[in-house]
């Protein structure tokens, strides 16, 4: 199935297509006011982007660097080749602890690698804690948003889950409320977590620590608690110093949300007396986006979800129509990497407006890349048929001024004299499916400028000098 | 195995980077270190500041601001409850009230930084009911290049404090206290 299909779906039901749409632009106005709010922001993300480029061009060795400084911390380093390993190290770890019971906090590195589902096969209770991963989890969802992992739900929606798992008042949808029920139910599972486990926001090769950004505290709580805390992380989590800490955590939370800052920016680096801690370091396709000079700048993605707010077509057609787990715009670039056939959809998934591109803070071409990754899949035929045609034969129909011109004539006499019925026909013209067609013009520009007294004075030609 | 994944990471990531480009310096972008401004963004995301005109002030400013606070928890006054790093997690889980120290404010987003050595228990500053941080505002810099800078290392532990606990997952309504401090004061001096 593709995005469009899926798409369709989200988009029966009108009232809340343009709830979402609206939800999201609130946020994206958020995140203008906070940014407009620090003068020197553009040259932040400039100085966000040049960073990553150099972490991203020495990174075998920073690896190496914050694998040496973690473990002179006394952190165990992990690495995993793909999603598989990732699962059977973390299961290992609870293993050995004879652990059955844990917390996570967000982490959409171990959603990637679905490590809920195959712990729970394994007999091990996960308990997300990040709220809306809560609610998610409930409904047996998948997050719909990087950020906001719940924004597709409205607050009946949370209130008809929380009844039914958490016993509140049927009926009952008062954030406030439903909010204060999952805190008291949440902190039983913290104060009974015995393993803690934790995505990375930025690893910092210099020190060897990792660091958190959270609004609810649940991180700190869940790893706090626990005996073992084990935080994966992408290998693009890397950052070089302590110092970069600076430019990347004045971005994040006003580029996701609007917020000065995440309420809670933890630096983990060594356990606890008497506690452990793991870092599992993945790499599950990045190495081999790493190689590809095209698309490696989408390793730069801080995760911040600027361009799913900002996108309109994700605005319009929810995150679980792009079936991956980062969707929007960064999704379509990170998906075909992973698998160029099931997601050959979601480059497409664009209007390619550039607007993803001009709110990214790492400054990410994603427009140009998801332009790029169309022509990859249309190179290797992943293009649906009908597409392909068509765009065959308006390159025909550009190609050629008397053809266009021909053709130009027919669709305006056809527009006048077929009946709405035909031309709004769903099968035929998808476009118009809910939108009316511009009324046909009497004649086209070119008959129109033909038409014209040659008498009128014509503009002066500008004087090119070579 | 984990050590011929490292091996097979780290070859493909050598292989496949990119030519090497320069690190950046990153510049003092300077910027208001004022308790003015401090205050103002950190009463916009839902903390409050209070001034002390001395740390002898402390316990009855405490009494006015939390009458109820029954548990205790501080290294700064005769607290109720004695925190330690051992402390079981049920005693951590009955404390009302957390008072200890941040080093260093930021101005441009009201963050404070709390190390580790300033915690009594990893756990104490989000497990409390309420959090009240103490700042010297000499302590207050700009941005959060400023705080780095001063900043000799994170330690084993520490994190920037930025507000009570909040969450807005539920239809973007903004819901303060989800896990952590259902509050958090900044006690000025
Ligand atoms: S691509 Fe850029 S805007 Fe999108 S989530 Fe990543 S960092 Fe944010």
């Amino acid at each position: 199935m593709n995005h469009a299909i899926r798409a369709d779906k989200f988009l029966l039901d009108a009232d809340r297509t343009t709830w979402h749409d609206e939800t999201l632009w609130f946020v994206r106005e958020k995140r203008d006011r906070a940014v407009y709010a620090v003068p020197e922001f553009q040259e932040l993300r400039e100085l966000a982007s040049q960073i990553k480029d150099h972490t991203l061009s020495r990174l075998d060795l920073y690896l190496q660097e914050f694998e040496a400084a973690a473990q002179a911390n006394g952190v165990h380093v992990h690495w995993a080749a793909d999603a598989a390993e990732h699962n059977a190290i973390i299961l290992d770890l609870i293993r050995q602890q004879g652990a059955t019971r844990i917390v996570k906090s967000k982490s959409m590195l171990t959603e990637e690698c679905h490590l809920n589902p195959y712990l729970i096969q394994h007999g091990i209770e996960v308990v997300d804690t990040d709220l809306g991963e809560r609610i998610i989890q409930f409904r047996e969802e998948a997050p719909s948003h990087i950020v906001l992992p719940a924004i597709h739900l409205k607050k009946e929606d949370v209130g008809d889950t929380f009844h039914l798992h958490l016993g509140t008042e049927k009926g009952e949808s008062d954030p406030q409320l439903l909010t204060e029920a999952a805190r008291q139910h949440l902190r039983a599972k913290f104060l009974a977590g015995q393993v803690a486990i934790s995505g990375v926001n930025f690893a910092v090769a210099e020190t060897g620590g990792v660091v958190v950004c959270t609004n609810e505290g649940n991180a700190d709580l869940g790893v706090n608690l626990a005996a073992v805390h084990i935080a994966c992380m992408g290998i693009e989590k890397l950052i070089p110093r302590l110092t970069d800490l600076g430019v990347f955590t004045r971005l994040l939370a006003r580029s996701a949300t609007g917020q000065p800052v995440t309420t809670y920016t933890s630096h983990f680096t060594k356990p606890a007396a008497g506690k452990e801690m793991h870092i599992v370091i993945v790499d599950n396709g990045r190495t081999q986006q790493l190689g590809r000079p095209d698309f490696r700048a989408s390793l730069k993605c801080i995760r911040c979800g600027a361009c799913m707010n900002t996108c309109p077509v994700y605005r319009r057609s929810g995150g679980h129509s792009y079936d991956f787990t980062v969707p929007g715009p960064i999704g379509a670039i990170l998906s075909p990497n992973i698998d160029m056939k099931k997601h050959r959809s979601l480059p497409f998934a664009s209007t390619l407006c550039g607007s993803c591109t001009d709110v990214c803070p790492v400054k990410i071409d994603i427009h140009t890349q998801l332009y790029k990754w169309r022509q990859v899949l249309g190179e290797a035929g992943e293009i649906p048929a009908s597409k392909k045609w068509s765009m065959k034969f308006m390159g025909r129909l550009l190609a050629s001024a008397r053809v266009y011109g021909l053709s130009g004539q027919f669709a305006r006499q056809a527009l006048r004299l077929l009946p709405h019925g035909l031309t709004h026909a769903a099968s035929f013209n998808a476009w118009a499916v809910a939108r009316e067609l511009p009324e046909p013009p009497k004649q086209s520009f070119r008959e129109w400028y033909q038409q014209q007294p040659k008498s009128v004075p014509q503009p002066q030609t500008p004087q090119v000098t070579v | 195995m984990s050590s011929a994944s490292r091996n097979r990471i780290l070859l493909a990531a050598q292989a496949n980077k990119p030519a090497e480009t320069p690190l950046p310096t990153v510049p003092d972008f300077g910027g208001e270190a004022t308790a003015e401004r401090f205050t103002a963004v950190l009463s916009s995301i839902g903390g409050t500041v209070v001034w002390l005109d001395g740390l002898g002030q402390l316990g009855s400013t405490l009494q006015q601001l939390f009458p109820e606070a029954r548990n205790t928890a501080s290294p700064l006054f005769d607290a109720t409850v004695p925190i330690h790093a051992d402390t079981p997690t049920h005693v951590l889980a009955e404390i009302d009230l957390a008072v200890l120290t941040g080093e260093i404010g930021v101005a441009e987003n009201g963050a404070i930084w709390l190390p580790e050595a300033n915690m009594l228990h990893r756990a104490l500053p989000t497990i409390t009911q309420h959090l009240a941080l103490v700042l010297d505002h000499r302590r207050i810099v700009a941005t959060m290049h400023q705080a780095y800078a001063q900043l000799p290392s994170t330690g084993s532990y520490g994190k920037f404090v930025a507000g009570p606990s909040k969450t807005a997952d539920i239809e973007q309504s903004l819901v303060i206290g989800a896990h952590g401090a259902r509050s958090l004061v900044v006690l000025l001096y």
